[in-house]
């Protein structure tokens, strides 16, 4: 697997779909792309949040931390990306993440990220768009419920 | 052993001189009267060698060649035929004192000839000796006043160092002095020797004619008045300028110490318009020196021609009056052509005489009386008995800068050894008295004692033992952290380092005399006994345990792992170093962790290493094997291009160049990600870019430059790092299979690379390194911080904690300690005065650095480290002096003690209302 196959997969992300191909290129260069065996954490709830992961190959689980113990709220599978909510908005991890079988993610650290969206305007366009559209997606949600 | 100790400390004289004599002269004359005398006595004794040698040149042709001395149909002539002839003026005679030996033409040619020879070798070996005498003697007299000003420098007071520019005093020092140097060797044996020829001949006109003789003395009687006259504007721009170049260099050090302001306020263009301002002031000096100089020549020049047409026109006319003998007239202008050049050369010397003396005055000038402190024997042997017992301060009173009064009349007595927390009242006062009890201030009235003992008479060598001070700038020297920490151990040595015999001697009989001390660096100056360490292991020991204490620990560790070992030095560490590096691999084995570093193979290729590296497989000693340069090592490449790896090097150069053009376009030069990541420097970006075109172009084959620009990329690649899919199985292999090759041909062309060896340690590399002895893998997440986990245990396991640790001792703090954090600066600073064990720490500000809670729980430490110490340490307000066994405080110019009614619990529990005022209030 090389860069050429990372980019494809960051291609995949919805919140990178219509940033410049070099520019893809060049986030995937900066990132590194780590292996974790199953079971293992990319991070735990409540650490300090210093990079974002999108998986490659594997799943993973999304665990909240309740008193009666751990319970998972969802799992990831390939090309999702994860983690970017905190390093946006440079709050702790909200929930911990877990590699549920042996799981290869790429890791976009936090200051190179923000550096790059410092220096492209596009990309954080593109960034902003996708927060967008959630945000819509979220209310028409609340909407959705509140009328049922 | 214990005499020659004591024979240095006589030897020494205190330390250099007191003050420099105010007349150069004398300075010289003090310190080189042996050697000056002698020099002098060899220069006269050669003159006759130098006279005969003159004479037989004349001999030889006209007694030898054209044969006068056979004219009467002699057929022998006497050879060496000693006789002296007195002159007509004393009653003409002649004194047989040899008659020769009988010889033949041929003969007399021959005897005069090696008779000339012989003087040509004694005159040369005259000025041999002579140049070597007089350079010896002014490198002596130069060694002496550097040690001397040198010494004065540390006895500048600390006022006058607030005026006195660092930069300026070491150039004066090492340049200005420079001069003065090359003219001691000639300061009294030219004027000597010149004098001695111009009056000779001089005297000789005399004797011709008395009034072309005064004539003659006239005429250089006004070069001696007018033209040192005419200098003396000269001297004046020479003081100009001697003292426009030392603010010069005063002005660029000052620059660069403030570099950052520089950079920040983007003064660049100011900077430069204040240097080119000073460089065309200096210009202009010199200008006007050269100028005037060459003005003062010409005169000099022309005077000494005008006595000529004196003895023409006046001895002419003396002579065709009939009054002077025209024969006599001969005699005196062939006489007169003998004086010009030594007067021209006395004159020249006169004139670099001033400009020296003018260069010694500037220098003593700065080095002035007032600015000095007085001249302490720090050597001397006091009692030293420890600093406790009842401290009382009496009327203490200090002003402040502008008259002021920071402490007016202020009392206190506290028993020691105690702990002392000097609040602050906002002003300076805490500060000034933490000085004052450190002895870094003597600026105060009124009275401290200890005990019996007044605090300012207490001996610099007591006091530099017992009391300690850290203030806000831990000044750290360029060194090792080792060197820095038991800098305060260093009194005075106490036993002689080994030494050759022969040069011991020769250095210690230069160093008597030239007045610069006995004492050799590599001595054992670290007083173990005084801190209670048996040797350097055990004082090493001291150190750590001291800068683990104070939380420095874990750093140590780090540089330790950083640090570097010498496998021949210490043979049993680097066993078991690589014993360390066995059981690691054995830990990561069994506990599912081999994925997690990629061991050095001799057969295999490391994926997690660079391609220079494994084609190394070792480490670059020299820098021609480093990053670039190897790209363009003539050895290293023809090792490739013999395992014809070149060309596919030089391919993979390509794409990563096609690359990192395409991805790192349009980001700006200079900016982070490119130092980060890219291969290609921005600045270099567009050659590449030309590179690539050129090659796209399909221009012909690509340049030999171009394919070692290229080549230098690929060298720096790591598969599994930068995942561009370069390397395949085939290729690594083949860069295995050249590991032999490279090896060879470097091994054949010296040391330059230190190759891998799986059961040795690898000098070059880190400990770390040499600890994993392999690569931590990119791709596993989470590696580094697991391996260094596993390192710590197998560390500690294997009880290297403590040698790892020693190596950390090593690393090295750089200019002023800015290779460290300020947060280790200050814990180097403190351990450094907690080494010595004082009796009194006084402590202001060195905490600064450290957060609150840090400061804290230091202070906790250092209260506890001296248990039996006392420590004073200046707080911004009283929240965590509840520690204390007392706190003073300052109001209104008054001192007021409070004393800790029940000591606080050594511990966090910090109360500050535990204080309570009690009758320590004098006033």
């Amino acid at each position: 697997m090389t860069l050429e196959t990372e980019v494809q997969s960051l291609r995949q992300v919805p919140m990178f779909r219509d940033v410049d191909p070099a520019r893809l290129k060049l986030l995937a260069f900066t990132s590194e792309r780590v292996q974790f065996a199953g079971g293992q954490r990319f991070f735990s709830q409540g650490d300090p949040s210093d990079a974002a992961y999108v998986i490659l190959e594997g799943r993973a689980s999304v665990l909240l931390h309740t008193p009666g113990g751990d319970i998972q709220v969802a799992e990831l599978g390939s090309n999702a990306l994860v983690g970017e909510m905190g390093i946006l908005s440079d709050t702790p991890r909200s929930a911990t993440i877990m590699a549920a079988e042996p799981t290869t993610a790429l890791r976009i650290d936090k200051r190179v990220f923000l550096e790059l969206l410092a220096q492209f305007p596009q990309m954080s366009l593109a960034i902003m768009r996708e927060l967008a559209k959630r945000l819509e997606r979220t209310n028409a949600q609340l909407v959705a419920q509140s009328s049922s | 052993m214990l005499q020659i100790v004591k024979r240095v400390s006589r030897g020494n004289e205190g330390g250099g001189a007191a003050l420099m004599e105010k007349s150069l002269f004398r300075y010289i004359w003090t310190h080189s009267r042996r050697d000056q005398l002698i020099v002098c006595a060899v220069v006269l004794a050669s003159l006759p060698f130098y006279f005969m040698s003159l004479d037989l040149p004349r001999q030889i042709v006209n007694q030898a060649i054209q044969g006068e001395a056979f004219r009467d149909g002699n057929a022998t002539a006497p050879f060496l035929h000693l006789k002296f002839d007195w002159p007509a003026w004393l009653g003409s005679g002649t004194v047989e004192i040899f008659e020769g030996f009988e010889v033949g033409r041929v003969g007399l040619l021959m005897g005069l000839s090696f008779l000339f020879l012989f003087f040509v070798v004694v005159n040369g070996a005259f000025k041999y000796w002579i140049n070597v005498a007089k350079g010896v003697l002014g490198e002596r007299m130069l060694r002496r006043m550097r040690f001397d000003l040198f010494s004065m420098v540390l006895r500048f007071t600390p006022e006058a160092l607030r005026s006195v520019k660092s930069s300026e005093t070491a150039t004066i020092i090492k340049d200005e002095v420079e001069p003065i140097g090359g003219f001691i060797g000639d300061a009294f044996i030219t004027p000597v020797f010149l004098g001695l020829q111009a009056t000779t001949a001089l005297v000789f006109i005399m004797v011709q004619n008395v009034w072309l003789g005064l004539i003659a003395l006239a005429v250089i009687a006004v070069q001696f008045t007018i033209i040192p006259r005419l200098r003396r504007e000269l001297l004046r721009l020479g003081k100009q300028r001697q003292l426009a170049s030392r603010q010069l260099a005063g002005r660029i050090a000052e620059v660069l110490d403030g570099i950052e302001v520089v950079h920040v306020h983007n003064a660049y263009d100011w900077e430069r318009a204040e240097i080119g301002h000073r460089l065309f002031n200096l210009f202009t000096i010199r200008l006007k020196i050269y100028n005037r100089k060459f003005f003062v020549k010409s005169l000099n020049n022309f005077l000494a021609q005008l006595t000529p047409f004196f003895f023409y026109a006046i001895g002419g006319y003396f002579a065709l009056r009939g009054t002077l003998d025209i024969g006599q007239l001969v005699a005196v202008i062939a006489a007169y052509r003998e004086l010009p050049p030594p007067l021209k050369e006395l004159i020249d010397w006169d004139q670099q005489r001033l400009d020296v003396q003018v260069k010694y005055d500037q220098v003593t000038q700065h080095f002035a009386e007032e600015r000095l402190a007085p001249l302490l024997d720090a050597r001397q042997e006091a009692e030293d008995v420890p600093l406790v017992g009842p401290m009382v301060g009496e009327d203490i009173r200090v002003a402040g800068p502008h008259g002021d009064m920071i402490i007016e009349g202020g009392a206190f007595a506290i028993d020691l050894p105690a702990k002392v927390a000097l609040i602050s009242n906002g002003g300076a006062a805490a500060t000034t008295m933490a000085r004052i009890i450190a002895r870094r201030s003597t600026e105060f009235h009124g009275q401290i004692r200890i005990g019996d003992r007044d605090l300012l008479q207490i001996p610099a060598s007591v006091a530099g033992r017992r009391i300690a001070y850290a203030g806000v700038d831990p000044i750290l020297f360029p060194g090792s952290i080792r060197d820095n920490l038991v800098y305060g151990l260093r009194a005075k040595p106490l036993r002689r380092a080994a030494e050759d015999r022969r040069e011991m001697d020769r250095r210690i009989a230069e160093a008597i005399r030239t007045g610069n001390p006995l004492e050799h660096i590599s001595d054992q100056w670290v007083d173990y006994e005084r801190i209670g360490a048996r040797d350097e292991n055990d004082l090493d020991r001291i150190l750590i345990d001291l800068l683990d204490r104070v939380g420095m620990g874990d750093t140590i560790y780090l540089f330790g792992l950083g640090g570097r070992i010498d496998p021949e030095r210490d043979r049993d560490l680097a066993e078991r170093v690589v014993e360390a590096r066995r059981r690691l691999r054995e830990t990561f084995q069994t506990n599912g962790m081999a994925d997690l570093v990629e061991p050095f193979d001799p057969t295999r290729y490391n994926s997690q290493a660079t391609i220079a590296e494994n084609l190394l497989f070792g480490v670059a000693v020299s820098d021609e094997f480093r990053g670039r340069n190897l790209a363009e090592n003539a050895q290293f490449r023809s090792a490739t291009d013999r395992s014809g790896l070149t060309d596919d090097l030089v391919q993979m150069g390509l794409e990563i160049a096609q690359t990192m053009t395409e991805i790192f376009e349009g980001l700006p030069p200079g900016h982070s990600l490119f130092e980060q990541f890219s291969f290609i420097g921005a600045e270099e970006l567009t050659e590449f870019e030309a590179i690539l075109r050129r090659h796209a172009r399909g221009e012909g084959r690509l340049t030999q430059e171009d394919r070692t620009r290229l080549l230098a990329l690929p060298l720096a690649y790591i598969e599994t790092r930068h995942r561009l899919g370069l390397l395949d199985r085939r290729l690594m292999s083949r860069v295995v299979e050249a590991r032999g090759l490279v090896r060879e041909v470097l091994e054949n062309s010296g040391d330059g690379v230190e190759f891998y060896d799986p059961d040795r340690v690898c000098a070059a590399a880190p400990l770390r390194d040499n600890l994993l002895f392999g690569r931590i893998s990119h791709q596993v997440a989470n590696a580094r911080v697991r391996v260094a986990e596993a390192v710590a245990a197998i560390v500690r396991e294997l009880d290297l904690l403590t040698d790892v640790e020693r190596i950390g001792l090593d690393h090295q703090v750089g200019t002023a300690g800015r290779l460290l954090s300020p947060q280790e600066r200050a814990s180097v600073n403190l351990v450094r005065c907690l080494v010595k064990r004082p009796d009194i720490m006084v402590i202001d500000g060195a905490l600064a650095p450290f957060d609150e809670a840090q400061a804290q729980q230091l202070m906790e430490v250092l209260i506890g480290l001296l248990d039996r110490q006392s420590l004073f340490m200046v707080l911004p307000n009283d929240r965590q002096a509840g520690a204390f066994d007392a706190q003073m405080r300052f109001r209104d110019g008054q001192i007021i003690i409070n004393e800790t009614a029940q000591r606080t619990p050594r511990s966090r529990q910090v109360e500050p209302g535990g204080a309570q005022t009690t009758a320590g209030e004098v006033a």
